[in-house]
């Protein structure tokens, strides 16, 4: 059976994250959503399957939700530790190497991942230095990677495994009579892209649901989408799933375009990533920033019940980040 | 309802009696709908697929866009909760509900107290020890970490992916006849550490795994008399069902021997070390190691340097045992990659283009150089099981014979070994309950040091090619001579 079911956060992970987390909601969101960006662009530039990076994607999801603010490791490295640590163990491994070189170029101002208005074009010739990882710089990288390997298996009780929905729904579109019969290729298409659209969720929507759930919600979503003819019954019950939960996946996958587009949009604003992948330092100035105009009054993060203690801890935060690096040097 | 009597005789008694039968009736009565209930719900719902489906059918043929009226649920359910109850077919469905384990932090190797060690050896550490929540007794793995780990920057890869993947099977199997691992501990600065978020590299892993006495290997040793046929038999069988397990569920074990099989007191076989094991799909990924196996149960496709191997490769194994329990020693006690190339020929005959077709194309088997088929007597080519095992039935022969086909295709899977006359035929197994107890050692089932040779190191390199021709260099003069000699053992 563990071949087409996962472990599930429990409520109490769920809600102590979204409740005891000093961190707001959207900056969580925010930290999350490029996490996972940057795991799959990085999972491309290696030429690894994407059903090792979608599963790179859930063990970096089911660590975040054990870890909450203050960080002690940058948000890039737990992405390339998730990784490197689920292809080591897939028939598809990578070396240090080739990871931390992709990392290094993928945060580098030339790389075009986070800045999608590409506001200067391309030079002819790019500045090699900026992406060129030292010797010291590559060994700093690659120990620090092992250091969060081991914390990210500790979190998890060294249980790596991940069932994806993929497999499952072309089964299941098999099972409707969606292979075969007409060219399948755009309904297909369609369900396997929201499955990895839904890896990005802020709701961690792989998480809560199981691999049967995710993949009938979105050959519901794309059947919807291409105007598919689907049996006027409750179909989705032959594959064990209820109406509830499908209404909830459905919303939720659809949720994410709109969610992706909000972040984009406002982090750029807040300059929080300035092209870059978020960084702790940046999530701290955004803390701090936020901390003041909450002193003022002018909610904008809308988590005005933190707004005293937020100062202090910031402080606290900051002092623990800051003895967090002096033992990383 | 109650008479008369000096025990019950009070009007209360008589009221709760009636009651308690008058709920009876209702519950039975209450029973007898629901099942018609669902009954009818069940054939509704049938047929509404049916029709649903032959509707759907119509209209992938003619109008692929109509779908308007069909476009359910989620929409409609908002307004109308109550509506789910009433539309019959939909609420009686039984949905199958997956349990979901969830995760949570490592916990400490300080909540065992180590009773004595079991084995220590090239494979690491393993201790019986007691669960001081519980009581329980279990065994204690300590994984080997590569003495770099624990300078965490200079080591190179992190910890050993054999390791995680032995943790990762074992949590995802769940089988009598396969050894249970009840959670992964930490040395105790790590986990509590881990906890809080702060820096500390792993020093030890620890498998908790479930606590077996005995290995078969050192019973084999230590046995005055053989396995009677019927004790043989039951192994046998739980060890096919152990690997027919493991095969469907894409497992290979890549190190099935003897010393890696349990046996505990109430004669359950288990099978344990999964150090070498791993996923595969089917067709089997390429380019796997060829370094899996220890030597002498290692099928002769590795020897000769087959890089894609399926699940036959552990029924050889399985093959190998199985002579082993008859024997009471390893059956085929290779010295090194010739040695046991040679051994194995000697055994179960010369392969030829017709036996094994295709071997020739086998990255080591172009040194090889085998008396020319034309001119070799039949008896290099035949197999020598049946001389070996003179007190086998002869359906034992066979499937000993099967297992230890030259040719990976040839031998049967778990499942078919498993539906084989052997297991069916007088002396039936022996059953599990009956089986012998084995005396337990001194130091409390403390292991002996085996000479067993080990299973292949990791990251050890794979000679390039194995000169393999020496194998019968004699032969073909000694052929000449006096006729090729048998060996009868």
């Amino acid at each position: 059976m563990s071949h087409i079911t996962n472990p599930l956060a429990t409520v109490e992970q769920l809600y102590s994250r979204s409740t005891l987390n000093a961190l707001p909601q959207d900056l969580q969101d925010a930290i999350f959503l490029s996490m996972q960006s940057l795991t799959q662009a990085a999972g491309l530039l290696l030429r690894l399957p994407q059903s090792v990076t979608a599963q790179a994607n859930v063990v970096l999801a089911r660590y975040w939700v054990t870890i909450s603010w203050p960080f002690i490791d940058e948000f890039s490295d737990i992405s390339a530790a998730s990784l490197f640590l689920v292809a080591k163990l897939s028939s598809h491994p990578t070396t240090p190497r080739d990871l931390c070189n992709v990392y290094a170029y993928l945060l580098s101002p030339l790389s075009p991942l986070f800045r999608p208005s590409a506001a200067d074009p391309p030079s002819t010739t790019p500045d090699k230095t900026l992406y060129y990882l030292s010797e010291p710089g590559y060994s700093e990288a690659h120990a620090r990677i092992l250091a969060l390997e081991s914390r990210i298996l500790c979190a998890l009780s060294f249980d790596t495994h991940v069932a994806l929905p993929h497999g499952l729904a072309v089964t299941y579109l098999k099972a409707l009579d969606f292979l075969g019969v007409s060219p399948p290729a755009p309904l297909a298409q369609r369900v396997v892209g929201y499955l990895n659209t839904a890896l990005l969720s802020p709701q961690l929507l792989y998480l809560t649901h199981q691999p049967s759930a995710l993949a009938v919600a979105a050959i519901y979503n794309a059947a919807k989408d291409l105007g598919a003819k689907m049996p006027e019954c409750a179909w989705w019950e032959v594959f064990d799933v209820d109406r509830e939960e499908l209404g909830f996946l459905v919303v939720g996958m659809r949720s994410v375009e709109g969610a992706v587009r909000a972040g984009r949009e406002k982090d750029i604003s807040a300059e929080l990533h300035e092209g870059n992948m978020i960084t702790r330092a940046g999530i701290e100035t955004e803390m701090r920033k936020r901390g003041m105009v909450l002193g003022n009054g002018v909610n904008t993060s809308g988590s005005s019940e933190n707004a005293a203690p937020l100062t202090e801890e910031d402080m606290l935060m900051r002092s623990l980040d800051e003895r967090a690096d002096q033992m990383d040097s | 309802m109650a008479g008369k009597s000096r025990w019950a005789d009070t009007e209360e008694d008589a009221e709760l009696e009636a009651k308690l039968k008058r709920d009876k009736e209702e519950k039975k009565r209450l029973k007898a709908e629901e099942k018609a209930r669902k009954a009818a719900a069940e054939a509704e719902w049938e047929q509404k697929r049916i029709a649903s489906r032959a509707q759907q059918e119509q209209a992938l043929a003619t109008e692929p866009t109509q779908h308007t009226n069909s476009e359910p649920a989620t929409k409609r359910r908002r307004g109308k909760a109550t509506d789910e109850d009433s539309s019959t077919g939909e609420s009686s469905a039984k949905l199958l509900r997956f349990e979901a384990p969830t995760w949570k932090p490592t916990a400490s190797v300080e909540n065992y107290d180590k009773l004595n060690d079991i084995e220590e050896g090239t494979y690491g550490w393993v201790a019986r020890a007691k669960d001081l929540r519980t009581g329980k007794v279990v065994a204690l793995k300590r994984l080997k970490l590569d003495e770099a780990v624990n300078g965490a920057a200079t080591s190179r890869a992190g910890l050993p992916e054999t390791g995680l993947r032995e943790i990762q099977i074992l949590k995802d199997c769940s089988h009598r006849n396969i050894v249970g691992l009840h959670e992964v501990v930490l040395n105790d600065a790590a986990a509590s550490y881990s906890n809080t978020n702060r820096k500390e590299p792993i020093e030890a892993v620890f498998l908790v795994l479930e606590f077996v006495e005995h290995d078969l290997k050192s019973i084999l040793e230590d046995m005055a008399e053989p396995f009677l046929a019927s004790e043989v038999k039951t192994l046998l069988r739980q060890l096919g069902e152990g690997v027919a397990y493991l095969h469907a569920h894409w497992i290979l074990h890549r190190d099935l021997k003897t010393s890696n099989l349990l046996l505990n007191n109430r004669g359950q076989l288990k099978i344990a070390d999964f150090g070498m094991a791993r996923y595969v799909g089917d067709p089997a990924p390429p380019k796997l190691t060829q370094l899996v196996v220890t030597l002498w149960y290692r099928s002769p496709e590795l020897l000769l340097g087959a890089s894609t191997y399926d699940a036959s490769v552990d029924m050889w194994s399985v093959g190998c045992i199985f002579g082993e329990l008859l024997a009471r020693e390893p059956l085929l006690q290779g010295r090194n990659e010739v040695d046991a190339l040679s051994k194995i020929f000697e055994l179960c005959g010369v392969p030829t283009e017709e036996s094994w077709p295709g071997f020739r194309r086998l990255p080591n088997a172009r040194s090889l150089r085998l008396p020319s088929s034309s001119n070799a007597p039949a008896a290099v080519t035949g197999s020598m099981i049946r001389a070996k095992f003179p007190l086998l039935t002869a359906a034992g022969c066979q499937l000993l014979n099967a297992l230890l086909s030259l040719d990976p295709r040839n031998r049967p899977s778990a499942a078919d070994m498993l539906r084989h006359e052997y297991f069916t035929q007088d002396p039936k197994p022996k059953h599990e309950a009956m089986f012998p107890t084995f005396p337990s050692k001194a130091g409390q089932e403390r292991r002996r040091r085996r000479e067993t040779p080990n299973a292949p190191g990791r990251g050890q390199k794979a000679p390039a090619s194995v000169d393999f021709s020496g194998i019968f260099a004699g032969r073909e003069r000694e052929e000449r001579g006096g006729g090729f000699s048998l060996r009868m053992i």
